[in-house]
């Protein structure tokens, strides 16, 4: 556990001592304010309307942060490759590859670190999103358990996205390459739902299974269902344990 | 305390090294020379678990590598021909995360920081950013992060590669100390360095042992027919010819001499001692001997003898070379 750890404090410092801690951080506060903006813009507007045509009031949770958090998963296409190219690549390129697998840790210590580091700083990417949070429970009286299956949501839908994007990067020594090579899968999951209606019913099914944001509405919704729980987390394990494979067969090619 | 019996690693087709087996005893140096390409580095990674052999094994400190690699890799510190660093990190973070993940428990990690770094002599640049030193630098980083967890067994790949003069007399000088306490294999393609530093040599030619003996042994060894040096002063072809008369020598050459006196180079039959009959015969001719002393190849030589794959002469005797 102690090598897990240190290896994703070396991870975490890493992005924190390049732009790309800061890059990441300021991509995805600026994206998130401004689906945040726009999303309040109409809330608010549909809110004043509401009551002339003799609407109830509108739900916070429902009808602004659901929708602000389900549009802002967008940019996870774009952040999480950055988070993740130069796990694995950099350190093959440069050598301190050889540290680590000549050191007393497993490559399951390595890669879980690893992954946890991706993820801290991920979680900090998305814990600035709190201030948006912040507003409105002080302009309004928003309920605060969706928020927080909201937030479990977004952090497992990143995870899984992360996992692929260790994996890309542990098979090649070129960032650029596994940064890109993680752009497209994600791209392809995220347009995989799309697909969905051009097939039958079965079609349809396993396509929404697959679906990594299929399975967020209900995180979003406020509702925890251990079906999606298991989805994310088995995604997440089946990508660690890719990567491990890779690793592994990339030290018996030499 | 090292062990390696016929390893044999193929990149692909490749083959780096072709079943080599040699052994190392506790608190010994190994050198382990060899031209560009013989495959130094490969045996290394093999031995420090890096990567698993295609056959063959090896066992460090008492583990087999592949077998047990986290024992194994626990006693043995490495420092690989890039030193491993990582730039974002000071010298000290970075030691600092080594002995971590070394294992070093957590009380005594400032301490052992402190200690390799003044060993190696990286005191004075411990807040200075990995990716910021100069080349000797960072392969003395490289050496304090293979000495941190005071292992039993150190692997060094080209240590002094990149160090200045001072530095190079210095890092062999701390490999001497540490040997005794450390079993040290370390690889080089300087020779002198092999003679200074190490009590053993493996030369490793294209992927297999060409030789393994010590220093003095090989010169000795390789010299096949022994070679005088002999200085006379009085006119040279007269002393030729009556050094070519001297039982047991095969061959006089004239070579160079100084303070007006000629030298020669004579060579002998293997195993004849003709120094006293070399001796008698220039001092019976009248002439003064300023000098009679055995010439020794260079490991130098040695070196260049062995890795040459068409050797214009095979060394003879008991040498046990392939
Ligand atoms: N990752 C690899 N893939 C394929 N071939 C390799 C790989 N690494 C080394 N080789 C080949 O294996 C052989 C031995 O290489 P190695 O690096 O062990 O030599 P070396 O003795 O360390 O040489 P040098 O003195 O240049 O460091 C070489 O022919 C090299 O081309
Ligand atoms: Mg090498």
């Amino acid at each position: 556990m102690s090598n897990i750890l240190a290896i994703a404090r070396k991870e975490l410092r890493g992005y924190f001592a390049s732009p790309i801690g800061y890059v990441v951080a300021g991509l995805y506060a600026i994206v998130f304010g401004y689906f945040f903006a726009i999303g309040l813009n109409w809330f608010v507007r549909q809110s004043m309307q509401a009551p002339q045509f003799g609407g109830g009031p509108l739900n916070v949770n429902q009808q602004l942060i659901r929708y602000v958090f389900m549009n802002s998963t967008v940019i996870n296409l774009f952040v999480v490759p950055l988070i993740t190219m130069r796990t694995y690549a950099e350190e093959k390129r440069s050598g301190t590859i050889e540290l680590l697998m000549t050191s007393p840790v497993t490559d399951f210590q390595i890669i879980t670190g690893k992954f946890l580091g991706a993820l801290s700083l991920y979680l900090a990417m998305t814990a600035l999103t709190i201030i948006h949070m912040a507003v409105l429970f002080i302009y309004g009286s928003p309920e605060w358990k969706p928020i927080l299956t909201a937030y479990l949501g977004v952090l497992l839908l990143g995870g899984s996205f992360l996992a692929v994007g260790l994996f890309f990067s542990s098979l090649t020594r070129n960032q650029i390459v596994a940064g890109m090579f993680t752009f497209a899968v994600l791209l392809l999951l995220w347009v995989i739902d799309w697909l969905g209606s051009l097939g039958g019913p079965t079609f349809e099914s396993v396509v929404s299974y697959l679906s990594l944001t299929g399975h967020l509405e209900d995180f979003l919704r406020g509702v925890l269902d251990t079906r999606h729980l298991v989805y994310y987390l088995s995604f997440i394990t089946f990508g660690l344990f890719l990567t491990a494979k890779a690793v592994d067969s990339e030290r018996w090619r030499g | 305390m090292i062990e390696v019996q016929h390893l044999t690693k193929r990149y692909g087709r490749v083959s780096a090294v072709e079943d080599i087996s040699f052994r190392v005893e506790r608190g010994e140096i190994l050198g382990f020379l060899g031209p560009n390409g013989a495959g130094k580095t490969t045996t290394m990674r093999v031995l420090t678990g890096y990567m698993p052999p295609t056959s063959g094994k090896a066992v460090v400190a008492g583990f087999d590598v592949f077998e047990q690699p986290l024992e194994a890799k626990r006693r043995t510190g490495y420092l690989p021909e890039t030193p491993p660093l990582y730039p974002e990190m000071t010298v000290r973070e970075y030691l600092t995360f080594v002995a971590r993940i070394k294992g070093v428990p957590g009380g005594e990690r400032k301490s052992r920081v402190d200690a390799a770094m003044e060993r190696t002599r990286v005191a004075d640049m411990a807040e200075r950013h990995c990716g910021k030193l100069s080349k000797g630098y960072r392969q003395r980083v490289g050496l304090a992060q293979a000495l941190l967890h005071n292992p039993d067994v150190l692997i060094l790949d080209e240590p002094t590669a990149g160090l200045d003069p001072k530095q190079i007399i210095e890092t062999r000088q701390l490999i001497k100390e540490l040997a005794g306490t450390h079993t040290i294999i370390l690889s080089t393609h300087i020779l002198p360095e092999v003679a200074q530093t190490c009590q053993r040599v493996v030369i490793i030619n294209r992927g297999k042992v060409v030789a393994v003996d010590t220093p003095e042994n090989l010169t000795r060894r390789l010299t096949g027919s022994e070679t005088m040096y002999v200085q006379v002063d009085g006119a040279p072809a007269d002393v030729k010819t009556v050094l070519e008369k001297v039982p047991g020598v095969t061959r006089v050459t004239v070579a160079e001499g100084h303070d007006g006196a000629a030298g020669y180079e004579v060579e002998s039959e293997p195993g004849r001692d003709v120094r006293r009959d070399l001796a008698r015969t220039v001092v019976g001719g009248g002439w003064g001997l300023l000098e009679l002393r055995p010439v020794r190849l260079s490991l130098e030589d040695i070196f260049l003898q062995l890795t040459t794959e068409e050797q214009p002469q095979a060394p003879q005797g008991e040498a046990t070379i392939q």
